[in-house]
């Protein structure tokens, strides 16, 4: 999952940084990442792993790590069906 | 005598419209439906790099105003915050739902907004009184103020 997360932070966080150099707990934002790429990076996040981000989910913590995307993604992937 | 001025908040922000135009090339209607209202979309026509532009303009705003809001953790859904044109031309913000209720918390009111755009960026600033008291600004009569 994390190779995929960050296939999708490469081609859509617009970091002014290589995705190599920067470990699962890097700030993101910090990092570079604007609000208008987060955007980019869920709806791209959305499309490969088939999931929805809920509004209680679209915190900046959310998007802030490779870790805290790991996170998140597990949450909703795991997540049973209603 | 002490009087009690209500603080002044401002945000600003950049945005390259090329960024705005690749979003909706690649992602078109679910950006474009996640992001901006009908309203702000209905306001967005023609060409796309026009539509792009336009945008770009009011994804600034938004932005904007989330520096204004200043939230500690949720982010408001980027649709509760509506850039409204007016029919004479200048635009407004309007806070709905989550965006609103967070201005309410704060003593937030009064928001202004003005955007441009120019050479591929767009730029917003808006500009808000704040009420809350751990926010505002006392000054008394004999500070010299």
């Amino acid at each position: 999952m994390e190779a995929e997360i960050r296939g999708i932070l490469s081609e859509h966080a617009r970091l002014p940084v290589d995705m190599g150099d920067l470990d699962n707990e890097a700030d993101l934002y910090q990092a570079g990442m604007t609000s208008h790429a987060s955007v980019s990076v869920m709806l791209a996040l959305e499309d490969a792993f088939d999931i929805e981000f809920p509004e209680s989910m679209l915190r900046k913590s959310t998007f802030e790590s490779v870790s805290a995307i790991s996170g998140a993604l597990s949450s909703l992937v795991g997540a049973p069906a209603e | 005598m002490d009087e009690t001025f209500g603080a002044l908040r401002v945000g600003t922000d950049l945005v390259p419209v090329e960024h705005v135009a690749e979003s909706v090339a690649r992602f078109g209607d679910r950006y474009i439906g996640r992001v901006y209202t009908a309203h702000e979309v209905s306001c967005c026509q023609g060409t796309p790099s026009v539509v792009a532009a336009g945008l770009a303009a009011r994804f600034a705003a938004k932005e904007a105003t989330i520096k204004v809001l200043r939230p500690v953790g949720h982010q408001p859904d980027w649709r509760s915050i509506e850039i409204r044109r007016d029919p004479a031309g200048w635009c407004a913000v309007h806070l709905t739902d989550g965006a609103a209720e967070m201005a309410r918390e704060q003593g937030i009111s009064n928001l202004a907004v003005s955007f441009t755009h120019e050479a591929g960026m767009a730029a917003a600033v808006v500009v808000a009184m704040c009420d809350d008291p751990s926010t505002t600004t006392r000054r008394s009569n004999s500070d010299g103020g």
